[in-house]
């Protein structure tokens, strides 16, 4: 309501209203309160169809300030996380401290229905033609929402595969560092171009399904992330080839079962490495997953898998690619497996305080598609067992501080000690 | 490409627009004055206002972990139940839920309106049966732990916070 018409509001309030004369001020407030309320219910059936708010955000739920209402058109918010974290190297004595990634978002309500999401990313805290960070646009999508069981959303999302690819602040996991699997078998944080509808459809019982944007098996570059190289962020993306997905999870309190799978070609007719021309190379990704907590105590497992198609072809257009820009060729990926489960329990919770002591063992197994002639080899680091111990304490719900150890079973190089910190807000 | 992944994704987007349609349901679950008539019945008694003193607005900050934003609050309440409409932001937007206080515990807690695209699992009775018979412990926490929800941490926080509220501010208007 414009000031003009609320002090006039009030005037007429004062004038129409015997009953103050007599009124304490308590009842007075009530009496303009109500007169006030009234005369915005008033002016909100008088304006015109266009302007006026729809019946959820033209409430006032009881808040005499009506925030609400600022919501019904027009209202955008920052949200954000990050995380700093210093690792010593056992093997090599070196340690390292870095920001690992500041997160800031906008989100913006159109309407009642309509909303844009986003979230940019920038890590390694400088970026610059010379230095390691990078800056990218994680998520940024608009969602229409009929109802609680029916949203279409559109743009740059997350997948929802696993369980750290769509909740991955900081304070929601525990351990300094991202788990493995969901870092190398399931390339968090992955999002793709494209279009999916999602709701509940039943209490508790979460869908999400969709076409995107696929992987572009010409840009595979790194054999050590499994197809993790080969994603392509709504950059650029070359979507000859498109995927689809769908996933299903299943909530309580305390309790989380779901899963999810992920399928389509990855060739995209060669337009990266034209050797792949009419190559589909189908890659497959699927995951279980469960959480369960009780008694302080929280648990959970994952479980992915996946393969990519013609690893054969992508080995020759992998050794094409060396060939003609003289690097070193690597066996293409063909099988990805990996899971962990983990455990942690709350010993100390006091006020905002709660110290979490955990525990995970994570195995991988990356299977590539060796070709010994030309020198295209799996490689050991791939099949990997990782077992962490630390404790996350948590000084606010949305502030935690962390450490742990990190073991592991082949590239002993990476055995650490982890300190780090985060939050979100 | 081979498209029959395609066809099969249509086909599933379809059976799903087809649940989702029969399943439609608004945003607004209900309204606030079905709320407190739900409580009290066809003739709930006036609202009254209750204010923030600077003294409450600092406990009530405690409790919240930020100020408030108005200086008043509107209550329903008789000799021994209270019923507040409160509101938090969970991750993005605001949550808006009722509380019914009845001699000191929370006796049921319904969430009125959800706008957030995600999260929505608060408003099962499986999450907000937690809340029964909930009171304050001495220091003005829940005197119980209240099971998450995974993937909707801020969302239970914020409920977590507003129940605090609402027996917090029930504990002022017997006085």
């Amino acid at each position: 309501m414009k000031k003009s018409n609320l002090a006039l509001a009030l005037a007429a309030a004062f004038a129409a209203s015997p009953a103050l004369g007599q009124a304490t001020v308590d009842q007075k407030l009530e009496i303009l309160q109500q007169e006030i309320d009234d005369l915005k219910a008033q002016a909100r059936r008088a304006a015109p169809p266009t302007q006026q708010p729809a019946a959820p955000y033209a409430q006032d739920y009881g808040s005499p300030l009506g925030r609400s209402l600022s919501l019904g058109s027009g209202g955008t918010n920052i949200t954000g996380y990050g995380e700093m974290g210093y690792s010593k190297f056992r093997r090599s004595g070196d340690a390292r401290a870095d920001l690992q990634r500041f997160v800031f978002g906008f989100n913006h309500r159109f309407d009642e229905q309509l909303t844009f999401h986003s979230e940019i990313e920038i890590e390694h805290a400088v970026v610059s033609s010379s230095d390691n960070g990078e800056a990218e646009i994680e998520q940024a999508w608009l969602n229409y929402k009929v109802s609680d069981a029916a949203n279409v959303k559109g743009g740059l999302f997350l997948i929802p595969l696993g369980i750290l690819n769509e909740t991955h602040e900081p304070p929601t996991y525990y351990g300094v560092m991202r788990n493995q699997v969901e870092t190398r078998v399931i390339p968090t944080t992955w999002r793709e171009l494209g279009a999916g509808v999602h709701g509940i459809a039943g209490e508790g019982l979460r869908y999400d399904a969709g076409i995107t944007t696929n992987f572009d098996s010409g840009k595979l570059d790194d054999p050590t992330t499994g197809i993790r190289s080969g994603h392509q962020e709504g950059q650029l993306a070359n979507a000859r080839n498109l995927a689809v997905y769908a996933a299903l999870n299943y909530r309580r309190p305390g309790l989380l079962v779901g899963g999810g799978i992920f399928t389509g070609d990855t060739g995209q007719n060669g337009a990266s490495n034209p050797a792949l021309r009419g190559v589909s190379a189908r890659l497959t990704l699927w995951d279980l997953h469960a959480q369960y907590r009780v008694a302080g105590l929280d648990l959970q497992a994952l479980y992915a898998a996946g393969s990519l198609g013609d690893s054969d072809r992508l080995n020759a257009a992998i050794l094409a690619n060396a060939t003609a820009n003289g690097t070193t060729p690597f066996a293409a990926p063909k099988t990805i497996r990996g899971g962990y489960v983990q455990a942690a329990y709350h010993a100390y919770r006091r006020g905002q305080f709660d110290i979490a002591p955990f525990a995970r063992y994570e195995r991988i197994d990356i299977k590539q598609q060796e070709d010994p002639a030309n020198g295209q080899l799996q490689d050991p680091n791939n099949i990997e067992r990782i077992k962490t111990f630390g404790v996350n304490f948590w000084v606010h719900p949305q502030v935690v501080l962390k450490a742990d150890i990190q073991r592991y079973t082949t590239d002993k190089s990476q055995d650490r000690f982890n300190l780090g910190l985060g939050f979100m807000f | 490409m081979n498209r029959r992944p395609l066809r099969s994704l249509a086909l599933l987007m379809l059976a799903l627009g087809a649940v989702a349609a029969g399943l439609a349901r608004g945003e607004v679950y209900q309204e606030p004055d079905a709320f407190v008539a739900e409580v009290f019945g066809s003739k709930p008694p006036a609202p009254k206002v209750l204010w923030l003193t600077q003294d409450i607005q600092t406990q009530a900050a405690a409790i919240l972990g930020h100020p408030p934003a108005q200086l008043r609050q509107r209550h329903w309440s008789d000799s021994h139940r209270s019923v507040w409409i409160l509101e938090e932001i969970g991750k993005e937007e605001l949550i808006t839920a009722g509380f019914v206080v009845v001699d000191g515990r929370i006796d049921h807690v319904r969430v009125l309106v959800y706008r957030e695209s995600r999260g929505q699992e608060v408003r099962a009775p499986s999450f907000l049966k937690q809340f029964k018979e909930a009171k304050l412990a001495p220091d003005d926490r829940l005197d119980r732990e209240i099971d998450g929800i995974a993937g909707a941490t801020l969302s239970v926080a914020a409920m977590q916070r507003m129940a605090r509220l609402a027996l917090f501010l029930d504990r002022i208007i017997r006085k």
